[in-house]
């Protein structure tokens, strides 16, 4: 018998063994009726984890989006990793080292697969944010089941493990805060970009090029991805801070012109789009996009509750668009 | 990796029915208890940061047959209702229906309440009304605005290092919107001006500060334990982020394990 209230179900992941606990947000039109089995395009929507939270996300904005996506129709999961959340796994101290490397893509593929039948869906679309949109990448490329990709500023490079001093911690703060920290801070940066302009377009060293390569496989497969990018300090538009490589060009170099790639920029919020207006935004672009991908059956369309849609940028306007440039 | 589970115990999630929400809880249960435990987690933001080392705390304990329910307060996380319209009343009330509810389970076996920052605040209220054998309070503040300011502290400072010297508010500007009756979004909760006044009132009961006291006071065990750094993220240190969020706290839970089993007076060889 499941555990259930209102809209929301608890539910076990038992398969291979490795047991994850989620919560699975029933659409509006099933909430006051058994859940219907049968098939009518029926396309989940599963959150996995950002870096170390639980499934409830920065803020709980992950629930908050699973309930807005399961308003529209959607049947939306929320779903903990192993040694994340609720579910259990030997403890891994290296975690971010282990995210990075694409250590939960496996599980997270065998999950997603095991989510469909047990649900009866006919495809999952994956919604990562910051480390999470690794593991999304890594699963949309091993999986057959996954149907499109969801990143919410996710990065593309290795970051450097090294414990930093209190001194270079006090240094940055300094620089980020007065002034003549934040002149030598520019300068730093343009020699930065110098070195990175002899570079070429070739993405730097401590790229994480598997990454890329799962990128570029899963555009390849024509799965529709959007990427949202938070505004950053020192990075306006989608454009990264001067001395950075512009990893998201990059991305759009990689995609052919057949794929269906969008890039939006959400402004006035932050990396965890955990704010009214971040969270707003995600809501709404991803429900027009989701409902542009994957179509609801018309009975189901009418009953969801009625929002402000969004136009969302594509890849073939990016050009033209300069506003998310 | 290997994904096998350290141990084979039972982790029941479920929803507790309060007014107007349900609670998520999840109970570890044991065969045979010697104890059941009753964790109060830490409040809205510090909830995200503390879920890992919070879980396997619990799952220490009901590895040692101490029985172990964790509940997500009110519109958090897990469980229903809207943040916004909650007060420290409501989640301290919540509270009480939880530890009646845990009580009546098995009345003849001991009960720990134990808190975490705001969490111990409202642990040790429950306890000052007769609930619970004995109180482990870690971090407690005197009062629970002192547990807001610390967070909106925390919070302001990864905030100025994001934004330009021109976009950015201090602590201070802060504390005057909601003094002014407007509410301020801090990591994703909208904190109500509501909220904030309660938190001045919201305080220690009397004598709580001193465990040596307390325990006099109230004729059961108390312990409170202020948190160092090393135990970060369950203790505030700066940004989370840097890495701290997943470590062995293996020492921090057995120092306290020690001190439940002489509390709660468990006979040796029981656990």
């Amino acid at each position: 018998m499941p555990v259930a209230i209102g809209s929301r179900e608890l539910f076990t992941l038992d398969g291979q063994g490795v047991l994850l606990e989620g919560t699975y947000h029933r659409p509006r039109n099933l909430m006051n009726c058994a859940p219907v089995r049968g098939k009518s395009g029926r396309v989940g929507v599963l959150f996995v984890n950002t870096l170390f939270l639980p499934r409830t996300g920065t803020g709980d904005a992950a629930v908050y989006w699973a309930e807005s996506f399961a308003d529209r129709g959607y049947h939306a999961f929320r779903m903990d990793l192993p040694g994340l959340g609720d579910s259990d796994a030997p403890l891994n101290t290296a975690l971010l080292d282990f995210i990075n490397a694409g250590g939960y893509g496996a599980i997270a593929s065998a999950k997603v697969k095991e989510l469909a039948a047990r649900f009866d869906l006919d495809g999952v679309v994956i919604v990562g944010q910051c480390a999470g949109g690794i593991t999304a990448l890594h699963a949309a490329a091993a999986s057959e089941t996954c149907k499109g990709v969801v990143l919410l500023d996710p990065y593309f490079f290795l970051p450097q493990q090294l414990k930093k001093s209190k001194a270079w911690k006090r240094l940055v703060r300094w620089a980020a805060s007065s002034a003549v920290g934040g002149a030598l801070s520019k300068t730093y940066d343009r020699m930065k970009d110098i070195q990175l302009s002899l570079r070429g377009k070739r993405p730097p060293g401590n790229a994480n090029f598997a990454l890329l390569r799962r990128w570029s496989e899963v555009a390849a497969k024509g799965l529709p991805v959007i990427l949202f990018k938070a505004p950053g300090r020192k990075s306006p538009g989608t454009k990264p801070r001067v001395g950075e490589f512009d990893y998201i060009q990059h991305l759009l170099n990689l995609s052919d012109r057949k794929n269906q790639v969008e890039i939006q920029l959400i402004e006035s919020t932050d990396h965890s789009f955990a704010n009214r207006a971040g969270r707003s935004a995600i809501r709404d672009h991803v429900q027009h996009w989701l409902e542009v991908h994957f179509p609801l059956p018309r009975s189901i369309e009418s009953i969801a509750v009625t929002s402000e849609v969004v136009v969302t940028v594509n890849e073939m306007d990016y050009g033209n668009h300069a506003e998310c440039l | 990796m290997q994904y096998q589970l350290e141990s084979d115990l039972s982790e029941q999630a479920d929803y507790f029915e309060v007014p107007g929400a349900h609670l998520y809880t999840v109970l570890h249960a044991v065969a045979d208890p010697v104890a059941r435990v009753l964790l109060v987690g830490p409040f809205a933001s510090e909830r995200q940061n503390s879920y890992g080392p919070w879980v396997r705390w619990a799952r220490y304990l009901a590895d040692r047959q101490i029985e172990v329910l964790r509940y997500d307060y009110r519109g958090i996380g897990e469980s229903t209702g809207v943040f916004e319209e909650m007060t420290f009343t409501d989640w301290h009330e919540d509270l009480r229906l939880l530890s009646n509810w845990l009580n009546d389970r098995s009345p003849n076996l001991p009960i720990l309440l134990h808190g975490l920052e705001v969490g111990a605040l409202l642990a040790a209220k429950v306890f000052e009304s007769g609930n619970g054998d004995a109180l482990l309070m870690w971090s407690p503040t005197p009062t629970a605005n002192v547990a807001l300011r610390s967070t909106l502290l925390r919070w302001v400072g990864l905030e100025q290092l994001l934004r330009y010297s021109e976009e950015r508010k201090t602590a201070g500007d802060y504390i005057r919107k909601l003094e002014g009756g407007s509410p301020v979004e801090v990591e994703g909760y909208q904190w109500s001006p509501k909220l904030w006044r309660e938190s001045f009132d919201f305080e220690l009961p009397p004598g709580m500060d001193d465990e040596k006291l307390a325990t006099l006071k109230y004729e059961r065990p108390v312990k409170i334990s202020i948190l160092s750094a090393d135990a970060a993220p369950l203790a505030k240190k700066g940004i989370v982020g840097g890495g701290d969020e997943i470590k062995d706290l293996s020492w921090l839970y057995s120092d306290n394990y020690d001190w439940i089993n002489g509390a709660l007076a468990i006979p040796a060889g029981r656990t």
